[in-house]
């Protein structure tokens, strides 16, 4: 007799993972990742401290945003390969160690901020981090490894969608809608104003994480596309970069419209600081039904990137040092895969429920980190893409290096400007 | 101390010099045939300021333990275009291989390298953690400040013999001696699984590099999209050929999920007499017993002797899929008695077919749906089970792999570990050994 047929295709852990990424394609579900507690956070805050005058900064950001995800995919279709495999490839050992590591210890501390956000949250609801926290992670555990269930990857993408909640409370929040127009496009700089700078690196860095041009290449490569797929998976970065923006905007149009309003009106409501205060804040300015929904988008997005972040943290380190990667091995037979995905969970976790740390500065260092790998991330993926070698006919084209080099110098400028103004605070104006 | 033994990576990066006066580095090596066991390296390429120039072997005078390469002549021979030969560094390091012997992908973070008189041989690829130590410089270190640790991180080398390299081969060229690829050493379905994991152009890379018929029984394990892919990237005559090759029913089904042009495109490049059983097998719909239907059977006409019989599959049976049950049948593929290999085996040699054959004879047709079809190989207990017309003409069989294969519910398939379920297809729904 013939022998015993066996189906052999490995269902690819993040196709898996984001069955979602078949229907909506990988650009919506990384814009969905993208706007993480930290993201909620940082446009929040920048909506409170500085009105809309930061709105237009998320326009060329959109651009850039674009620019550089579409590449991400392109390399995904044509090579078929991770971006983490590229730079191995390309660049040996070395530098996607190094890479790695930093990529690890930044996903961790940003896992860190889900897990806060999943604490303050529930603290809202009177439930204590200390009970909160732990069923998170035992529920993000429950959701990686009991993921071939379909009940839990269609709440994946009902639970993506909790996002567009913040258009309805930015529209409850009656802004100035001529203000906003006028801001959106009429760039304004506040150089002198303490936190300025800060706050446009930290909507760079939390808009254009390093992280998402793994996640995404990785999510493009295990869905199967390929070139002639292109122009489709194009189409999906740009709808998916426009609505993370919109997102972003909304979020701060949402606070300037009440946080910064008020202020200005003569109240004097402290600036929050984390996403989790948000929802204490609006409720006198917004009532109960806003900050009830506005606690909830933040557990939503905590748990949505609590599981992503590390899952694929993992899967990525494993593709550039060349370990076994797949959720439905065994644990002897993936062990580094396991235990990098449990270690960067835990830490996450664990790092949040340490009584006096200090959260914030945990939250702002990784968005410096952020701010600072991008561009070494983009100009590795620029060298990789424009080698015919690697690329054939689908090289950079003249218009999207321009577009890519620009924002690498300018994101390196700022970010060097940034960092030197936290040594030397007068530099800014402080 | 001469180098007898060591890492590419070691290696790499060294002064080489002529008389004591530095030429340039070593940047890489060149293998011409890189199919033996242990290949030989032909050459260094050492990267010099006129650019990268090929210092033949012969020239290579020594290797230092721990110090420069002395060559007795400086390299002056431009370093061969890469698609010529295989370069160690440039085509290997860093890049995903196939270990033919742990049926697994892995890449490659160091190459280990023998030097025996003026030769030099590769041996084995580093695939484990103290290739990656070695590679960030952390060996000395680690062997300084922890050498218990050191010793104890596991290496894990594969031999030479075991590696597949996959490189795209250059698609217009003809392999005119196909040498049998190390690839081929292993079963159809474990060749099927590592196709499935590699990217796209790898995988097309992994294919070309098979010959028809190795290709053609991986292709049996692969899913629809797999295959679909793969087809589109290795081109239509060499698609053809592998098809043909491939059991029937495994054939019209991946035919089936392709476009109508396409079927056309692929059937034009086949043998007519494959063409036509293929078109007839397309038209039923997969979950019919016409659809799993293989025409891959044995058949004998009943005045042979069975002696005679057994002699004839003993000719036939390294090609035939199929030859536990015998199938009777006259000059107009009439289906007349069955006979299994037992009872031929049993029977008195010189009896003829018509006195042993079994007339009572369980059938299904090409309609029936295919969990009847595998309800009655179940009740009556059958390897497989023929599909004949109404007027009694024999179609093809059945056979119980594909009966199962065909009824098994995805959520079994999903629970069996390492496989999971194809996704489309008629075999789709399954999966398990």
């Amino acid at each position: 007799m013939n022998e015993a047929p066996v189906a052999t295709r490995q269902r690819p852990i993040l196709r898996r993972l984001l069955l979602v990424a078949a229907v909506l394609g990988p650009g919506f579900i990384t814009a969905s990742a993208g706007n993480d507690v930290g993201g909620i956070a940082t446009y929040s805050q920048a909506g409170a401290q500085f009105g809309y005058s930061l709105l237009w900064s998320l326009i060329p950001i959109a651009v850039a945003l674009i620019v550089v995800q579409e590449m991400a995919t392109r390399m995904g279709c044509v090579t078929g390969k991770g971006l983490a495999a590229l730079f191995r490839e390309n660049f040996g050992v070395r530098t996607s160690f190094i890479a790695m590591a930093t990529l690890f210890f930044i996903n961790t501390l940003i896992t860190s901020t889900e897990f806060a956000g999943i604490r303050a949250a529930t603290e809202i609801f009177h439930v204590s981090g200390y009970i909160s926290v732990p069923v998170a992670l035992v529920a993000v555990f429950f959701f990686v490894l009991r993921f071939n269930n379909r009940v839990v990857e269609r709440t994946f993408v009902v639970l993506s969608l909790v996002y567009l909640t913040y258009i309805a409370s930015a529209i409850l929040a009656h802004p100035d809608w001529k203000a906003v127009a006028h801001a959106a496009v009429v760039p304004s700089f506040d150089l002198r104003t303490a936190g300025w700078l800060a706050m446009l690196v930290g909507i760079i860095g939390t808009t254009i994480s390093p992280y998402m041009q793994f996640f995404l290449q990785s999510a493009v490569v295990d869905k199967g596309s390929r070139v002639e797929d292109l122009p489709m998976a194009r189409a999906d970065v740009v709808n998916g970069s426009i609505l993370a923006i919109a997102l972003a905007g909304f979020m701060i149009i949402a606070s300037a419209a009440t946080i910064y309003v008020a202020n200005q009106h003569g109240a004097h409501i402290a600036i929050p600081q984390q996403a989790g205060d948000f929802a204490v804040t609006l409720k006198p300015l917004a009532g109960p039904l806003a900050s009830l929904l506005f606690a909830f988008g933040i557990l939503n997005a905590g748990l949505f990137t609590a599981t992503v972040l590390p899952l694929s943290t993992a899967y990525v380190v494993c593709e550039a040092l060349g370990f076994e990667a797949a959720i439905d091995r065994k644990f002897s037979e993936a062990p580094v895969f396991f235990t990098l995905f449990a270690a960067g969970l835990v830490l996450g976790a664990v790092i949040v429920l340490i009584p006096g740390l200090p959260l914030l500065r945990f939250i702002l260092f990784s968005q410096v980190l952020q701010g600072i790998l991008l561009p070494a991330e983009l100009v590795l993926m620029l060298i990789v893409i424009n080698r015919k070698s690697v690329m054939g006919a689908y090289t950079n084209s003249r218009a999207a290096n321009v577009v890519a080099w620009t924002t690498v110098i300018v994101i390196g400028c700022l970010s060097v400007v940034y960092v030197l103004g936290q040594f030397i605070p007068q530099l800014l104006g402080g | 101390m001469a180098f007898t033994e060591g890492f590419i990576s070691e290696l790499v990066g060294r002064k080489a010099t002529v008389n004591d006066i530095p030429v340039g580095k070593v940047s890489d090596f060149l293998v011409n045939d890189p199919d033996g066991k242990f290949p030989l390296i032909d050459g260094l390429i050492i990267k010099t300021v006129q650019g990268l120039r090929f210092a033949p072997m012969d020239t290579v005078a020594d290797v230092d333990r721990d110090g420069t390469v002395a060559l007795t002549l400086t390299p002056k021979e431009p370093a061969p275009p890469d698609q010529d030969a295989l370069f160690l560094i440039a085509d290997l390091l860093d890049k995903q291989i196939v270990d033919v012997d742990g049926r697994k992908v892995v890449r490659i973070n160091d190459i280990e390298v023998a030097r025996a008189g003026d030769r030099m041989h590769v041996v084995a690829a580093d695939v484990g953690v103290a290739g990656l130590m070695r590679r960030l410089g952390l060996k000395s270190f680690g062997k300084r400040f922890a050498p218990g640790i050191y010793r104890s991180v596991p290496r894990s080398m594969i031999a030479w013999d075991s590696v597949a390299p996959i490189r795209d081969a250059n698609p217009t060229q003809v392999r005119l001696s196909v040498k049998e690829s190390k690839l081929a050493r292993m079963h159809p379905s474990e060749l099927a699984g590592i196709i499935g994991d590699l990217s796209a152009p790898e995988a097309a890379a992994v294919v070309r590099q098979l010959d028809d018929e190795t290709a053609a029984d991986a292709f049996e394990h692969l899913d629809a999209d797999t295959q679909k892919t793969l087809i589109d990237d290795i081109g239509t005559e060499r698609a053809a050929d592998i098809i043909e090759e491939m059991d029937s029913d495994d054939a019209a089904d991946l035919l089936a999920e392709l476009d109508e042009e396409r079927q056309r495109e692929l059937l034009a490049e086949m043998s007519e007499y494959t063409a036509s059983e293929l078109r007839e097998l397309v038209k039923y719909p997969e979950d019919t017993a016409g659809g799993l239907m293989t025409t891959d059977y044995t058949w004998i006409y009943p005045h042979r002797t069975a002696e005679a019989t057994i002699r004839k599959i003993r000719e036939i049976a390294p090609t035939s899929e199929f030859i536990y049950y015998l199938f009777v049948v006259d000059r107009e593929d009439t289906l007349l008695g069955v006979l299994s290999l037992r009872t031929l085996l049993l029977a008195d040699p010189s009896a003829t077919i018509h006195d042993i054959m079994d007339t009572d004879i369980i059938t299904v047709h090409p309609d029936m749906e295919a969990d009847d079809v595998a309800a009655t190989i179940a009740r009556y207990d059958l390897m497989a089970v023929p599909v004949i017309t109404n007027d009694g003409k024999m179609l093809g069989i059945v056979t119980v792999d594909d009966a199962i294969d065909a009824i098994m519910p995805e959520d079994l398939a999903r629970k069996i570990p390492h496989f999971t379920a194809r996704r489309r297809g008629p075999k789709t729904e399954i999966a398990g050994v």
